[in-house]
């Protein structure tokens, strides 16, 4: 689990090309909302200027009620900008023939309560004009995709809000479209469903697709965002690489395994020639509740334990893979985890602030011998070691492998 | 088309999932079987048919149209309403194109439903028939279950404008009148012509002659029908009147005459002829005897016609049933455009508002021939104008003219007197009803729907 963690932390490494293709283009865009005799309600969007290339995933992050929303609804054509400009694919938000290159996951379950699944992604298939084997095809993959091939027959209204998010997102996907919106896409479901969706957010970042992720949730947008615009009050008030956004130059961390006592010594009393006591910290590395969960999870499917809800789909629909994901899952795993990576021991600015002292008891426990902690923490250096890598693969075959297989 | 289609297609989903087709139906299934049981008639099985055909169809027609208006203002609010629309129209699917669909999953919904109640009336009907002795089934067969055509003497508007303008000449040469009072003159004069073409006189005839057209090739042997209408100047004690009617022209046609008739006014008579009583050229003469006290009126629009057959009952009636799709088309495009800038309630209370509108077209005529929306003077004779009227005239007028295109077809009268639907009327009912009328209203709805910013609707689940 914490394997792939550090591939998903990972696969972002490269900054998009600014060669590549301007998929949208936004200047001056600002939306004043008017009541019924035309006063201005709200400025919901003040000014917005970005652009977005092709292969990008792009975050727009904010609070809620900061303009996020609307500007994807503007960007989709669903709202008219009162002042600015929008070009899509070099073409205006409604152009009817450009939407065919498009997705959208909108950020509440917009779908028809009547239609099953199959029926939905049937409906949306046609709206597409594919082909009645491609739709089959592809309602099928998707369907097994989101987790939902055991429930096709019942109505969408019946579905959980984690499930609706998952048929929703398989109706976004229904035309393997260039650019992708979603809008709060893990909002309603549960951690592993969180973690497919940014796995498949990557997959077709990989492919070239463009993403724009519209997120309060942090922890989504730092997973797999390039770049972030940061809203507020319907202005950016930020914008730019997230690895830059996040930089903090002036501090290092240094992860190492477990070390005896007196060469901690060494090294601290190395640092305090150097930098004040006040300014280093010492700690043990955990990994996030995220991993955890989904350890346990994987621990409960392994004991065969039931479940009248969504399965765990993970498997990217094969069409949305296209030739480099067509491969198997297994090869994809080891490629994640052979990619190149930071070395180990990882080199990294602090994210949290640094504590105040060392507390020498701590430095006791630290130095002595331990046994390794279970569920296991991502020690990048493992990763190093053929062994262990053929061990965390075989851990994420399983956990992505669908239930029932 | 495969876009359209699954718009369509989407009604038809939530028609059968919210259980409105199978309601709707068994609503239409209801009227037409138990309806039979609650009708009085008026003993005869050509009365029994005529009131069977005219409430089963008008009942269908009501009961359809509210569906049918229900439907359309729900399909297109509800998903605009409820966001769905949000998702649909970010699609590679033009807004005009999600309009027709949503008309087109109505219309084939409609079509289904009108053929399941049609087919059922037409069935009953049959089935009865097929019950009753040989000599009623001969007279429903003549006079109920069949299409005939109709005939009526020429028009005479030249001939009544030309002796109107004589007539006012001569009394304005005697005795000048005011430019105001111009137009009421000229109307009373009109009337006055009118009436001496359409008035009987007591113990006097008025000969009609009516042309029968190239319907003379296939009458021969043929019985046909004489319908006539009249009103009375005064008031009879039995509340009816003599009448005999004669047929033909002595030393050129064949001859008939009918007994004395005992006649009651402002009602429908038909009075079976025998057949070849038509000249050469194909003209019938129709001749009224008037025994009375009292001068008898026939209107020149419905005082007399001869009806012949012209086909069969089942086209016909397939005929009738497609006027009334029509209709349906033409609701579905009023609810659907209403719905494409109001919720779902006002678009209902909208498209229901037009209803009232088009049911009191009669106010529409009488303020229009008024002149405007002012009380009688008494004193001077005519109405006063108001300053509103030079607005509110010429709106009535286009309103009323818009409301006669599809007002001026009745199926279901058509088809309880036996009458014909010619293919002409249902193109001319398709042209005027849906083409026209429905594409003013789907051309207003999709430039209001093409334009409408769809995601300042709030979900409402």
């Amino acid at each position: 689990m914490p394997a792939v963690l550090t591939a998903l932390d990972n696969a972002r490494t490269a900054a998009p090309n600014p060669g590549a293709e301007t998929v949208i283009s936004v200047r001056g865009l600002t939306k004043v909302f008017k009541d019924f005799w035309g006063r201005p309600k709200a400025r919901a969007v003040d000014g917005v200027e970005f652009e977005v290339r092709r292969g990008e995933v792009f975050g727009l992050l904010g609070p809620n009620g900061s303009g996020k929303s609307t500007t994807v609804k503007l960007l989709l054509g669903l709202l008219y900008p009162t002042k600015g400009h929008i070009e899509v694919f070099g073409h205006s938000p409604r152009h009817v023939a450009t939407k065919a290159r498009i997705g959208y996951l909108p950020e509440e379950s917009y779908l028809y309560r009547y239609l099953n699944s199959r029926e939905t992604l049937d409906f949306f298939g046609n709206l597409f004009e594919l082909r009645k084997d491609q739709r089959n095809t592809r309602a099928e993959q998707l369907l097994d995709m989101v987790g939902l091939n055991q429930t096709r027959t019942r109505a969408v209204g019946e579905f959980s809000k984690g499930m609706q998010r998952r048929i929703g997102l398989a109706q976004a996907l229904i035309n393997d479209p260039d650019l992708v919106i979603l809008d709060e896409p893990t909002s309603g479901l549960d951690p592993i469903g969180c973690r497919e969706v940014k796995d498949l957010i990557l997959a077709l970042a990989r492919r070239g697709k463009t993403v724009i992720l519209s997120s309060h949730l942090l922890s989504d947008v730092e997973d797999v965002c390039d770049r972030v615009v940061i809203y507020y009050g319907g202005k950016i008030q930020a914008m730019g690489p997230l690895k830059e956004l996040l930089a903090k130059p002036d501090a290092i961390r240094i992860t190492t395994p477990a070390l005896p006592r007196e060469t901690m010594e060494r090294v601290l009393a190395l640092i305090k020639h150097d930098v004040s006591e006040d300014k280093v910290r010492v700690d043990t590395p955990t990994q996030n509740l995220e991993s955890y969960f989904l350890d346990v999870v994987q621990r409960a499917r392994l004991a065969a334990e039931q479940t009248s809800g969504a399965t765990s789909g993970a498997k990217v629909a094969a069409y949305l893979r296209g030739d480099e994901l067509a491969k198997p899952s297994g090869d994809r795993i080891l490629e994640r985890l052979a990619a190149p990576q930071p070395s180990a021991p990882i080199l990294s600015t602090p994210t949290a602030a640094p504590e105040p002292t060392i507390d020498e008891q701590k430095l006791q426990s630290l130095s002595a011998p331990q046994p390794a902690p279970a569920p296991q923490s991502s020690t990048p250096a493992k990763t190093q070691d053929p062994v262990e890598l053929e061990k965390a693969n075989e851990k994420l075959a399983s956990l992505l492998k669908p239930k029932g297989d | 088309m495969q876009r359209l289609l699954a718009i369509a297609w989407l009604t038809w989903k939530a028609a059968l999932r919210f259980r409105l087709f199978i309601v709707v139906a068994a609503l239409l299934l209801l009227s037409v079987i138990g309806l039979p049981l609650l009708l009085k008639d008026d003993g005869t099985a050509r009365g029994f048919t005529q009131i069977l055909l005219t409430y089963t169809l008008s009942t269908i027609t009501g009961l359809l149209g509210l569906s049918t208006l229900w439907l359309s203002c729900g399909t297109l609010a509800r998903d605009i309403e409820d966001c769905q629309m949000q998702v649909v129209a970010v699609k590679p699917v033009a807004r005009w194109q999600i309009w027709l669909g949503k008309w087109l999953g109505i219309m084939s919904l409609n079509a289904v439903l009108l053929a399941l109640s049609g087919i059922s009336v037409y069935g009953l009907l049959l089935w009865r028939a097929n019950k009753l002795p040989p000599g009623e089934q001969a007279i429903l067969r003549n006079e109920v279950l069949v299409a005939r055509g109709s005939a009526k003497e020429r028009s005479y508007d030249k001939e009544i404008q030309d002796e109107t303008s004589r007539r006012l000449r001569e009394r304005l040469e005697k005795n000048p009148i005011s430019t105001a009072d111009f137009k009421e003159v000229e109307k009373q004069i009109r009337e006055q012509v009118k009436a001496d073409l359409q008035v009987v006189p007591p113990g006097y005839s008025r000969p009609w002659q009516i042309e029968l057209g190239i319907a003379k090739n296939w009458l021969h042997a043929r019985p046909l029908q004489v319908r006539l209408k009249f009103n009375a100047a005064d008031r009879s004690t039995s509340g009816t009147f003599y009448g005999i009617v004669r047929v033909g022209v002595p030393q050129k046609t064949k001859l008939y005459q009918s007994d004395t008739l005992s006649l009651a006014p402002d009602t429908f008579h038909e009075i079976p002829i025998p057949p070849d009583l038509y000249d050469d050229q194909g003209i019938l003469t129709v001749t009224f005897l008037n025994p009375n006290n009292t001068a008898l009126l026939f209107t020149l629009d419905e005082g007399m016609e001869v009806l012949y057959p012209e086909g069969g009952f089942g086209l016909n009636f397939a005929r009738g049933i497609g006027v009334i799709f029509c209709w349906m088309g033409l609701l579905a495009a009023i609810g659907l455009a209403a719905a494409t800038f109001l919720s779902f309630p006002v678009a209902a209370f909208f498209a229901m508002g037009i209803l009232v509108l088009v049911s009191s077209s009669n106010l529409l005529a009488s303020t229009i021939e008024e002149g405007g929306l002012g009380n009688y003077n008494a004193e001077k004779g005519g109405h006063t104008n108001t300053p509103v009227d030079w607005l509110v005239i010429p709106v009535f007028k286009g309103a009323l003219n818009l409301i006669n295109l599809a007002k001026e077809f009745s199926p279901i009268d058509n088809l309880s007197t036996g009458r014909s639907i010619p293919w002409s009327q249902l193109g001319r009912a398709f042209a005027q009803v849906v083409l026209l009328l429905g594409g003013i209203f789907a051309l207003g709805g999709v430039f209001i729907f093409s334009r409408r910013e769809l995601a300042t609707a709030q979900g409402t689940h």
